[in-house]
This record gives C-alpha cells, structure tokens and sequence, in this order.
C-alpha cells in the first residue's frame, strides 16, 4: 500500500466520527429550520417554508426577544464581572504578586466542577430554608433577610449570574496569570525608574502587553456565556417566568418540551451568527502575526 | 544633581552574597565607572542604587537623604538597562518620550527634547519604529536617549555601549563624556571596555566577587594597582605577571633567571608584574634576557611579541613598524620604573 492511501485511510475513522456526531447534525438541524418540524405533525419534517420560522422569531415572538435581551445582559455582565475580578486576582497571583502557590492550586477547584452541579448547588444555597448565602446575605443586609431568591425576577438573575462568574473566574484568573508571567519585568522596571506609579505601570506597560491575552479571555468567555444552558436549567429553569431564560434555554424548550424542532433550529442558527464572529476574533488574536 | 553615598551596602539572596558590606562616596558631578568581571555585583549595586532591589543590609544616600525606603519614581535616578528594558508596544518616540510624560512634562516641551535625545544617539530616521524592528545596538541606544532625555539627579548606565559598533561606540563615548561634563550630572557607569573606563571616569571602582577592591583614578588605577586582581584586570594586554622571589635585591624568575634589581627585602615567593607597554625590545644579546619569539602580533597602531624564555611567556608591545618572524630570538628588557610586585598568597602589593 502506498504511504499516501495509508494516511488517509488512519485518519479515516476520525473523520467519520466527526462527521457523524458534528457535520451531519449541523447541515441537518440547517434543514430542519427551513421546515414546520414538528414532532406531533407526521411528515413535517419535510414540510418546506422557507424563511418563515426566521420571521416568526424576530415577528411574533416576544419570548425570543425576551431571551435576546436575557442573554445580552447575561453576556455584558458575566464577561465584565469575570474578567475584572480574574484580572485583579491574577496580579495578586503572579509571579512578583502580593499572594502565591498553595493559593493558585486551590483556585481551580471551582473550575473542576460541572455547570449543572454549580446550578444545583446555587440553588441549595439560596435555598429560603436552609441556604447558606440566603443566611449570610440576610445578616449582611437586613433588608434581603426575608426575600426568596430565587422567586424575584431580578435576585435569580442575579444569581445566575454570580454562579456563573463564580464558575469562571478561576480559569480565567489562570489564564491570565500566564499573561503575566509572560510580561518583561524590565520593562515594568524601566517604568518605574522612570518616574510611572503603580497604577501608571498597570495602565502603560502591563495593560497594553496583556492585551493580546485580555482579548482572547474576554472572546473566549463571551462565546461561552452566550451558549449558557446547563447552569441556568438546574438553577432557575429559565424562571421565574421567563426572567432567567437565556437563548440556549428557550431553543431547549421550544425544540423537546413543545416539540417545534423546526423553528428550535432556526433560531439555533440565528445564534451562530455572533458565535461566528466571535469564533473569528478569536481566532485572528490566537493566530495572529505579529 | 547629587552626591551618591553607600554605607555598609549589602545584598545576599539565601547563602549567595551578591555585594558585600560595600561603602561608597561618590561625589555630586562625579562620573564613577564601575569596572569588574562579570558576575561580581554590579548591576546589583545599580539596581539597589535605582530602588529596584532592596538591599540586605546598608544606607542608600542621594543628596542628603536617605532613600532606602523610596520607591524608583522618588529617587530621580535614570538608568540604562544591561537587557535595555525597551517597552514593545510603543514606538521609539514613545519609548524615549515616556519618562517625560510620566513626570508630566508640558506637551510643547516633549517632542523637541525627544528629538534632541533621538539625535545624539544618531536615531532620528528611527523614530516612527517599534523596538522589534531595531537591531540590537539601535535598541540599546533607544535605551540610553531614555535616559539623557531628562535630568535626573543620578545617571546609572549598565554597559550602555556594550552593543554598538566600534565606531559608533567611541561616537558615543565622546557625546557621553560631552554631556556629563555639560549636565554635571552624577553618573555611575559600568563597562566592560577599559578604554571606555580610562577615558570616561573622574574615578574607577574595581569591583570582584561583591567587594570592591580599589577606587581611585583612572591614573592612580592603571599605574598604582593596589593588588594582583587590579593589576592583572586592568590593561590591554593584560598585566605580565611572572612568579619568583627577590634575592639579593634582584628578581630572579622560577626557573632561576635572574631578571631585574628591585629595592624590597629578599622574599621567596613574590609575583612581578609589569606591562607590555613598560619592556624594551632590542636585537639578541642587547637586552636583559634573551627570550624566542612564541607569535607576533601586529594590532595596526603596534605590535605585539608573545616571547619565551623557560617555560615563562610574556607579552611585549613593540613599535608599529617592527617586523619579526616566529621563532626569532630578541632581547628584552625591563625598566625599573613601572615594576610591581605582589604576594601571590594575599594578592596584596609589596611596596619598595
Ligand atoms: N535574583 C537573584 N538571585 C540570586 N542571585 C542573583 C540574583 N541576581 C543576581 N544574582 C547573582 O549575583 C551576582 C552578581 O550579579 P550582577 O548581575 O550584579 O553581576 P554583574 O557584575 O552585573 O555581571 P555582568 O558583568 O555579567 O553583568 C551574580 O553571581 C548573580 O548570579
Ligand atoms: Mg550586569
């Protein structure tokens, strides 16, 4: 056999592997939202109507722009929490920082644990009866000592969203650090001969060399807080109402529990339209020439 | 403008002992050249000096004040980087204009101060560019216009010329010698090059090991060394030392040649040094000692004869225009001026 036909027969499996579990599914839930799809509608499965379940969601839908507005927010302020704070703990981290070792092997813990087990465990602790934050905040300030976390629109938000950065923060903190490593000291030390302040320092010389690394954080974080599902179904369930619903959950629910798999589909695609971009970027900074 | 003084300065890291209980005085407007091999604390002793590594032990005075516990930014120093310290995010304008803006230099000022900087280190077509577009000897002189761009109290410069050419480095030289003298602003330097040092400083420090050996003159240095190390470190060839004793008032080598009168006390082991530049060469027989031609040297402005007698080689500086061939045999001989010798146990001088 020839060197060439081998090679491409080894990597044979992989490909069909992947095309079956990534390339198929997506070129079929393509289709599928150009269809009424329905699963209690036999044959609509091939039933075609072109634009229509796109001008549905934009048209007639209140819940899609609900979780359009959801998520937006969810985004901007996971993103922004997030980052801040895994920026600030990292310059505590570095190497040259004010705290070290021990401290970073224990920060990761958060990150080991499963979306859907962070859920769970929010929901413990906001737990009116016998949740532990529902306690402290209740002695810290008074006037949340009797409120139901997770029963207000804008506390479970909230909520969500504290899960989240709490999740994320440690693996972003990591990240960053290495940015850090990765910063000349000269150059921090030539600045303050110079005459630059600590935060000078900060905002000239380590801001600027850690923006390469700060923008791939700050991407790769927007395209997972975009594509939240599992925390927020086993935290609020999209509740109360519809307050917590990010996108990935109202396809969730449109798609299995009323089975309109067809316009589940096409919203799912108006999605990939930011994650695109997003993946882009990402992309252009990780690969990027200099 | 101020007076640099090092009390009892030492800095250790676990066991290692980087400078060791070192005392300094240098005067307001003196340029200090510290000399040394490498490894032997001298940028250890700048970087305390600018505040970026707190001393183990010791005062840290510029003017009259102590400035152990100010921060870098306080003590109104300006260093030039060994690795140059060059911010790659900014372009070479920006680089030298920083310091400036930093210290809140009105706008108007800024460009014309860079410029000037720019053009005594020759870099002004280079202003647009970023350090990574720079070769090595241009960057360092990005980093050294960093540093005269402003009037600091303190200049500290850490081989600032170590990269550049041999025509732009004695450029350089003369702008630097030009500038203290004009700014009269205290500097401290360190060099390799022994040129640099002879011709650049008010006083040298030897420095060996985190100790320093001897300061003084440039003069005082070269013909005065106080010990073997100075003696053999300073000087291009190197010092000749050759091992013996004194009997008799005469030198005689190891291998029992008897070589020149000295006026100290007969002594068995002694080291006698003396330089290239300080021995006669004539043809065979005239001389003092006859000694074979190990290679011949022609540096362009003289010439060098590596000759051996026994197993004792030295070196001998011979006129421009000399010409002998390997294996010839010339005579040598030695002045009794310029002669030094040494107990080869302490390294101290044995003065007559
Ligand atoms: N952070 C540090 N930790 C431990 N040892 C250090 C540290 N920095 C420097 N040293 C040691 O201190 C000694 C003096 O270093 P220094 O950089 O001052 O040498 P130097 O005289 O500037 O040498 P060179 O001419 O090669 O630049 C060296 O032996 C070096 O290994
Ligand atoms: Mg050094």
């Amino acid at each position: 056999m020839r060197d060439n036909t081998l090679k491409y027969l080894l990597v044979l499996p992989a490909i069909l592997v992947v095309f079956a579990t990534a390339i198929w599914p997506l070129i079929e839930s393509l289709r599928l939202s150009f269809t009424v799809g329905r699963f209690s509608v036999p044959g609509s499965l091939e039933q075609y109507l072109g634009w229509e379940n796109f001008a549905w969601a934009f048209t007639q839908e209140p819940a899609f722009w609900n979780a359009v507005r959801v998520t937006a927010i969810y985004t901007v302020l996971t993103v922004g929490l997030t980052t801040t704070m895994a920026l600030g703990l990292a310059l505590l981290l570095a190497p040259g920082g004010k705290f070290r070792a021990g401290v970073q092997t224990i920060l990761i813990l958060p990150f080991a644990m499963s979306p859907a087990l962070i859920g769970v465990s929010f929901r413990f602790m906001f737990n009116p009866e016998f949740g532990l934050f529902d306690a402290f905040f209740g002695v810290l300030i008074p006037p949340l000592a009797d409120v139901s976390w997770l029963a207000d629109p804008i506390l479970a938000f909230a909520v969500c969203v504290m899960a989240d950065v709490w999740g994320w923060i440690p693996f972003l903190t990591l990240v960053l650090i290495g940015g850090l490593a990765s910063i000349p000291q000269d150059t921090i030390e030539a600045a303050q001969v110079d005459g630059a302040s600590n935060w000078r320092v900060f905002k000239d010389i380590t801001i600027p060399q850690l923006a390469p690394v700060l923008a791939v954080v700050i991407i790769l974080k927007s395209i997972f807080s975009l594509k939240t599902f599992d925390q927020i179904f086993m935290l609020t369930n999209g509740g109360p109402g519809t307050a917590t619903q990010t996108l990935s959950h109202y396809i969730y629910f449109n798609g299995m529990k009323y089975g309109q798999i067809g316009y589940a589909a096409s919203v799912a695609w108006l999605m990939v339209i930011p994650m695109i971009v997003l993946a882009y970027a990402y992309t252009k900074f990780v690969f990027r020439k200099d | 403008m101020a007076s640099v003084i090092l009390k009892n300065l030492t800095k250790c890291w676990g066991d290692f002992i980087g400078v060791d209980n070192q005392s300094l005085d240098i005067q307001d407007h003196e340029f200090l050249v510290l000399l040394g091999p490498s490894g032997c604390g001298k940028t250890t002793t700048m970087r305390m000096i600018a505040g970026l590594e707190d001393p183990t032990d010791g005062e840290i005075w510029i003017g009259d004040r102590m400035v152990n516990d100010d921060l870098p930014k306080d003590r109104h120093v300006a260093m030039v980087f060994q690795n140059y310290g060059l911010y790659p995010h900014m372009t070479v304008f920006d680089n030298i204009a920083y310091p400036l803006r930093v210290r809140g230099t009105p706008k108007g000022e800024i460009e014309p101060r860079v410029k000037k900087a720019a053009g005594q280190v020759e870099l002004i077509e280079l202003l647009h560019r970023k350090p990574k577009a720079l070769s090595g000897g241009q960057r360092q002189r990005v980093a050294l216009a960093r540093a005269i761009v402003r009037t600091p109290r303190v200049f500290l410069m850490d081989e600032p010329l170590s990269n550049l050419d041999a025509k732009l480095r004695v450029t350089m030289r003369a702008e630097l010698k030009h500038l203290s003298r004009e700014l009269k602003i205290t500097t401290i330097y360190v060099t390799h090059d022994q040129i640099e040092a002879m011709t650049l400083a008010d006083r040298i420090a030897v420095m060996k090991d985190g100790i320093i050996q001897q300061v003084g003159t440039p003069d005082e240095i070269y013909n005065d060394p106080a010990s073997l190390f100075v003696a053999g470190f300073i000087g291009s060839p190197a010092m000749n030392l050759i091992n013996g004793s004194v009997q008799d008032g005469y030198f005689v080598t190891t291998g029992g040649t008897k070589l020149v009168a000295v006026s100290v006390p007969d002594k068995p082991d002694v080291v006698l040094g003396v330089r290239a530049d300080d021995m006669r060469i004539s043809e065979e027989g005239e001389g003092d000692i006859d000694a074979r031609i190990y290679a011949f040297e022609h540096t362009g402005e003289a010439t060098l004869l590596t000759v051996q007698w026994g197993t004792q080689r030295v070196i001998v500086r011979g006129a421009r225009h000399l010409r002998k061939e390997q294996g010839e045999i010339v005579s040598i001989s030695l002045g009794s001026d310029h002669l030094y010798l040494f107990n080869p146990d302490t390294g101290k001088r044995i003065r007559g």
